[in-house]
């Protein structure tokens, strides 16, 4: 018979601290991949969640691009929502009184066309009860204005950063776009300018076409891919950015399974967020909360903290010194 | 009702066409909540490929025995992988998800189902609920198109729905050559036949749709027409099956409308058809198999 467990082990610590935001637990979903919670409510239990990211916010209502906006990809969709959204008083007297009567944490992801409609968002949503901290969406690629053009440049980025760091002390987070050259020049901009976190990557810039009519499957042409298809683009731009940065660092995707998760806190991400897999399994995020409690069990890791950035990539070439390191295979 | 999310098992798979395939599931939870004219997103296998789940709307929907049918087409690689599924499968849905039809009040009122290729899934549970209970004293017919004879429901099963029902494919393979809208409103315009439809309730392609809607406008009737677009969630999260809403948003903007949350049924006027990019149909089989 296997010996009971030791009832003094407690269970293993799954929080996580990151700057000035502690969570219960690393998992959170993806902006515009769960609605504004309410969507998923009578699916899943959204107390389990570390937080919850809403969709993209802006100044005023946008009515997004037009259809069709979505085509699935192996492993993946491309989307070209356009960032519809209800606007930010909406958000302020509809969506957000709902998710306050929950026991979970709310990041609002707010996006401009000009730094000036990002500072204004930060002010108008600052302060705002049940509120927890804001994500900078300068990563969007589905958009002609805004989005990605602020993220694809260092100094474009600090400047949008800065604006919203005058205008709130919540803890602020920018999301950053894999679509640029080097990722960890813009994140170093970011956390130069106030950022206290950074989550990448928002989707990877890609397009499908239909042989038969000759069209792009999409009528924006472009859109961004998501899905498990991009996780090990996600991996490295994570991987990157970790050690370019001394602040935290959340992966985000095509993150499906708690072993998905483990990966990017393995390479030092310090949180994870869900998206395109919200919509195949409404259940995945409670998943992979028990997956990762179940690791840790099972490999005797205390807390999810110790087990963070722990990659090995020293002596890749155990061999390299050996005595047979020297004979030819 | 709320939307669920269970695990159904198939009970019986039948091949009622080339390419045509009805599947009957146990689905208790769903199936007691479920209305004509809703649908359910359904996952055809487990794992990342094909990534997304897909709707499907309500075949037939038996609340007392605790089971749904769907209807489908082997369109791609979604539906060949859920085509080659038998007893004893699960699958897992999320639904009953979206409006669903409004049978009308008034018993008396003629009304016509308009249905094009695989559209005929939803009507099936439609016209059993308008052809039974009291009074359904109302006439009714079905016109039910194809672009081929093989891609029709076979005849004896069609007619078993207790209806008059008129077929059209676009090759002349079988019935009316030509469209089946076409067939409708030549139909309709017939002096020997008292068929002035008060209401008409469609479902297949965009292309067939915007007849429907057109003659809907046109001769003011009442149109309760099943849209479809690809969805990535089915529950208002994506916001991906947009289509373009006939009035303005704030500000004089478009303004959109979604499948999956504010329809699939949607009246004739609720669109603005003229910016509709339609979508074309699906590749040939050897494809994608």
């Amino acid at each position: 018979m296997e010996p009971n467990p030791d009832p003094t082990i407690a269970a293993p610590d799954l929080s996580v601290q990151l700057g000035p935001l502690h969570l219960k637990n690393p998992v959170m979903t993806a902006s515009g991949t769960f609605g504004y919670g309410e969507e998923y409510a009578s699916l899943t239990d959204l107390g389990k969640l570390g937080a919850l990211v809403v969709k993209g916010i802006s100044l005023l209502p946008r009515a997004g691009n037009p259809p069709p906006r979505i085509v699935e990809t192996p492993a993946g969709m491309i989307n070209a929502i356009g960032l519809e959204n209800v606007g930010v008083e909406v958000f302020l007297s509809v969506k957000l009184p709902y998710l306050c009567g929950l026991d979970v944490p709310v990041i609002a992801n707010i996006f401009g066309n000009t730094i000036e409609e990002y500072a204004g968002l930060a002010e108008r949503l600052d302060g705002a009860p049940g509120l927890t901290a804001m994500e900078i969406n300068v990563s969007c690629p589905n958009v002609k204005e805004g989005g990605m053009v602020f993220g694809t440049d260092p100094a474009m980025t600090a400047k949008v950063v800065e604006a919203v760091r005058r205008k709130t002390s919540l803890p602020l987070i920018t999301k950053l776009t894999p679509n640029v050259t080097s990722i960890a020049e813009i994140a170093r901009a970011a956390e130069g300018a106030g950022s206290d976190i950074l989550s990448c990557i928002n989707t990877v810039a890609a397009m499908a076409v239909d042989v038969y009519s000759k069209r792009p499957r999409l009528a924006n042409i472009f859109g961004g891919l998501s899905g498990p298809a991009i996780r090990p683009i996600a991996l490295r731009c994570v991987y990157e950015v970790t050690r370019a940065v001394k602040c935290p660092v959340i992966g985000i995707g095509g993150i499906a399974s708690a072993a998905d998760a483990l990966e990017f806190m393995l390479i030092g991400a310090r949180a994870v967020q869900v998206g395109t897999a919200n919509f195949v399994d409404p259940t995945i995020t409670a998943e992979i909360i028990e997956g990762i409690r179940l690791f840790l069990e099972a490999e005797k890791i205390a807390a999810l903290s110790d087990f963070i950035g722990t990659l090995d990539t020293s002596c890749l070439f155990p061999f390299a010194e050996d005595a047979c390191g020297s004979i030819e295979i | 009702m709320e939307k669920v999310l269970e695990t159904a098992r198939i009970i019986c798979r039948e091949s009622l066409a080339p390419l045509i395939v009805r599947l009957r599931l146990h689905s208790p939870g769903i199936s007691a909540a479920a209305r004509a004219g809703q649908f359910v997103m359904l996952k055809v296998r487990e794992g990342i490929d094909p990534l997304l789940r897909r709707p499907f709307s309500f075949h037939r929907i038996h609340p007392d025995k605790g089971e749904i049918e769907v209807l489908f087409r082997i369109a791609g690689r979604g539906t060949l992988a859920l085509s080659k599924l038998g007893p004893g499968d699960p699958v897992s849905l999320i639904g009953p998800l979206g409006n669903g039809f409004e049978l009308p009040l008034d018993r008396t009122t003629q009304i016509a189902f308009i249905a094009g290729g695989i559209g005929i899934a939803p009507l099936g549970e439609l016209i059993a609920q308008a052809l039974s209970g009291p009074g359904q004293t109302q006439k009714a017919h079905l016109f039910y198109g194809a672009r081929s004879a093989s891609e029709l429901l076979p005849e004896d099963i069609v007619s078993q729905f207790g209806l008059r029902v008129h077929f059209a494919t676009d090759d002349g393979s079988f019935g009316y050559k030509g469209r089946v809208t076409k067939l409708f409103e030549e139909f309709t315009a017939r002096a020997d036949e008292d068929f002035r439809p008060a209401e008409v309730y469609s479902c297949g392609p965009l292309a067939m749709q915007y007849h429907v809607a057109k003659w809907a406008l046109e001769n003011d009737a009442l149109s309760q027409l099943s849209l479809e677009s690809l969805m990535g969630c089915g529950i208002g999260a994506c916001l991906g099956c947009a289509l373009p809403a006939a009035d303005c948003g704030p500000g004089d903007d478009q303004r959109f409308v979604h499948v999956c949350e504010d329809g699939p049924i949607f009246s004739a006027g609720s669109i603005k058809w003229n910016q509709i990019l339609i979508q074309q149909s699906p590749p040939p089989t050897y494809l994608f198999s």
